[in-house]
């Protein structure tokens, strides 16, 4: 496998320019499977007016160390990347976010400098088409402090024979006790577009979501993750590991539960468990676990 | 006089944290008062291990803080690694805030209300409240108050200005004299004949303590790094007396004035905290106790008609306090002075060595005399550390405690002066 490291972050307004003509016939070439090579930046400093536009929309507290999840929001321009790459063998735009896992081996602080490193897996049978996962993997130095895994699926083709994945150690929907509702404003989007980058078009308007069959804009899955982290954030260990499966997408302005429980304190069942719905009809978006490592 | 009470439990100071203090708008500019102090707490949660612990009760506030921030100690205990059934409640008292939390979580574990508490607070001046154009606001409201829309088109529309824009910003101006403190300290510098070499050289000697403070690594256990700073922004090791002799008056005459703006703190951003408890409520968790808080006095002058020194208040709730505790002002190894310019240390300081003052203001039949100054600020004040109003109070009573801890035993002073012509000060033992 190649590694390339780049010398700066991609714009991500120019790969989205780069996705949407791979949408078009004019995009060729395509390889079978997933391109087995490693796209790396090195020495990433975290700017703190960012990072701080960043919790003011996803409702961390800026604390020393890194929310968890930023690192992979840093990652965002090479995942673009490798997915508009041209023998990529899915277009971008039309990816489904399913699923997203990341382990944090130890907190982050403000000021180290990391490395991003992101491949992705070979394609995998899925029921309702083809998933393939982003991984990220986050080094300070040598040391690995985080992984994250971001599952995507490219619809069509399923294999029944393949069973739906059920996130491991999940309640079903619904099971979880509801603890706060959350008001998600109609520029939700937008606002975490400026801030992770992510302008994917889904996210900004109700228009341009609509050219992608959604009836309205959608909140960004990643923001939803974020949310729920924010609210754990005091409430879970340093070494941890959560997992979120994306259910049905959020459409903007919106009215969300959000539930969680505490597990019990056996070494291997402790945890939280998370869930966000829809305020009025329980439908389910996300469903979340966090555990200890 | 009041008495103390005789039933009274011990407190003792175990430890304090606070994160590195920095110049306004500079590395923490982007940070919010509940992102610092929170900070602030989880270090100290971290340093004595209460994690998911719940703590009798949690005092803080901020000097600046926005109307959202009315529940801010709470919000702040509810993002910490403390336990969420901590309770929690603001205090407000200008750049007295600090002390008098500590002093009303000191006075709940004396009469045995709780066991333990944390004190402290935290304030920015880089992402500071504005508020809306006062005329602005008055005529939303105006708008609000009618029940149909056209109602509260008409309450609008017609009075609407362009200059309404212009929102209000908050300012360091006393409401009743339209002063700044710094002019109202530069008044004071000239009455009592503060010089502008003694200002200097007292700023000196507090970059001068602080530098070496860091020097030895001493501030190791106070301190938890945030955003990547670990030392006070504002200090500077390398001053020189030329240099700090150098600078232009910036309050009172710009000619003759005395004050600049090495002799006087700059706006600031950073928080701090405090645990306190009980001796058995410290050893059950394996901690040490470092000094006990011992008593507290507040005071306040009319620096409005009778045109006492804005920040002179503590200068009379010192001898108020050592009258009741049996001590006199030579009796403390310790003095720690809240350092708001040099100009009202050292005025206070003169006023204690007043006849006239002492007798005739103060009450006294003798001057309170002087302090050895070898024992004033000795690991830097708030002229090196700088002063983030609020998280003044906690940098210096953890910083005092430790001091007596590794003197062995001892007593020291703290004062501190505050806006509205207040004065906070305490006693700690050991």
């Amino acid at each position: 496998m190649s590694i390339e490291t780049l010398q700066s972050s991609p714009s991500s307004g120019s790969l989205y320019l780069k996705a949407a003509l791979g949408m078009t016939p004019l995009a060729r070439g395509r390889g079978k499977d997933v391109p087995q090579r490693t796209l790396q930046l090195e020495n990433i400093a975290v700017d703190s007016a960012k990072l701080a536009d960043y919790c003011r929309v996803t409702e961390f507290t800026m604390r020393d160390t890194l929310p968890p999840i930023y690192p992979n929001t840093l990652a965002f321009p090479l995942h673009m990347k490798v997915l508009t790459a041209g023998d990529f063998p899915f277009p971008a735009i039309g990816l489904v976010h399913v699923e997203n896992t990341i382990t944090q081996h130890r907190p982050v602080k403000t000021d180290e400098r990391l490395t991003l490193s992101v491949r992705a897996t070979p394609i995998a049978p899925h029921a309702k088409g083809r998933q393939f996962t982003m991984i990220t993997e986050v080094s300070v130095g040598d040391e690995l402090v985080q992984v994250a895994e971001s599952t995507y699926l490219k619809r069509g083709g399923g294999d029944k024979n393949t069973a739906a994945q059920r996130p491991e150690g999940a309640g079903a929907p619904g099971e979880l006790p509801q603890i706060a509702e959350w008001k998600l404003p109609g520029d939700l989007g937008r606002r975490y577009a400026s801030v992770s980058g992510d302008r994917n078009p889904i996210h900004m308007y109700d228009l341009t979501a609509k050219a992608f069959g959604f009836p309205r804009a959608i909140a960004h899955g990643m923001w939803t993750k974020a949310r729920c982290l924010a609210a754990l954030d005091n409430r879970r260990p340093d070494a941890f590991k959560v997992h979120v499966a994306f259910r049905r997408p959020v459409l903007l302005p919106a009215k969300v539960a959000f539930a969680v429980a505490e597990r019990g304190d056996d070494a291997d069942q402790s945890g939280l468990d998370f869930a966000v719905r829809d305020v009025k009809k329980g439908t389910p978006h996300l469903d979340g676990t966090l555990r200890p490592l | 006089m009041a008495a103390k009470s005789a039933s009274a439990r011990d407190v003792w100071v175990i430890g304090g944290n606070r994160i590195p203090f920095a110049r306004s708008n500079g590395p923490y500019s982007h940070a919010s008062n509940q992102d610092m102090f929170t900070a602030a707490v989880d270090g100290l949660v971290e340093r004595y291990g209460l994690e998911g612990q719940r703590v009798g009760d949690f005092a803080g506030g901020a000097v600046l803080k926005f109307a959202r921030e009315l529940n801010l100690s709470r919000e702040v205990v509810l993002g910490s690694k403390l336990a969420p059934e901590t309770p929690a409640f603001d205090v407000g008292q200008a750049c007295g805030t600090g002390l008098e939390a500590a002093i009303l979580i000191a006075n709940k574990i004396a009469l045995g209300q709780i066991d333990s508490g944390i004190a402290g607070g935290t304030d920015t001046t880089s992402d500071a409240p504005i508020e809306l154009n006062e005329d602005l606001r008055k005529i939303l409201m105006d708008a609000n108050r009618q029940k149909s829309v056209g109602g509260q088109l008409k309450t609008l529309l017609p009075r609407l200005r362009p200059g309404m824009i212009k929102p209000e910003i908050p300012v360091n101006r006393e409401a009743r004299t339209g002063l700044s403190m710094g002019e109202h300290t530069a008044i004071t510098a000239a009455e009592w004949d503060i010089t502008r070499e003694a200002q200097d050289e007292l700023t000196f000697h507090s970059h001068k303590n602080l530098a070496a403070a860091y020097e030895r690594g001493w501030q190791e256990d106070l301190i938890t790094p945030y955003l990547g700073v670990e030392v006070d922004g504002n200090m500077r090791a390398d001053t020189t007396l030329e240099k700090l002799a150098k600078l232009k008056p910036v309050f009172g005459d710009r000619e003759t004035g005395t004050m600049t703006a090495a002799n006087s703190t700059p706006l600031s951003d950073g928080a701090s905290a405090v645990l306190m408890g009980t001796e058995e409520w410290a050893k059950e968790r394996g901690l040490t106790p470092r000094a006990r808080f011992v008593d507290a006095e507040t005071a306040a002058v009319d620096y409005i008609v009778k045109q006492e020194g804005l920040l002179l208040a503590p200068a009379y709730a010192v001898p108020r306090m050592l009258k009741r505790n049996g001590l006199t002002l030579q009796d403390f190894d310790f003095y720690e002075i809240h350092e708001a310019f040099a100009a009202q240390v050292l005025a206070t300081l003169k006023a204690w060595e007043d006849e006239a003052f002492c007798k005739q203001r103060l009450g006294l039949d003798e001057p309170l005399g002087s302090i050895d100054r070898s024992k004033l600020n000795v690991y830097g004040g708030s002229l090196a550390a700088a002063h983030p109003f609020a998280a003044t109070g906690g940098r210096i009573i953890a910083n005092l405690a430790k001091m007596l801890e590794e003197k062995g035993s001892g007593r020291g002073l703290i004062s501190i002066c505050a806006a509205g012509g207040q004065g906070v000060v305490a006693i700690l033992e050991r």
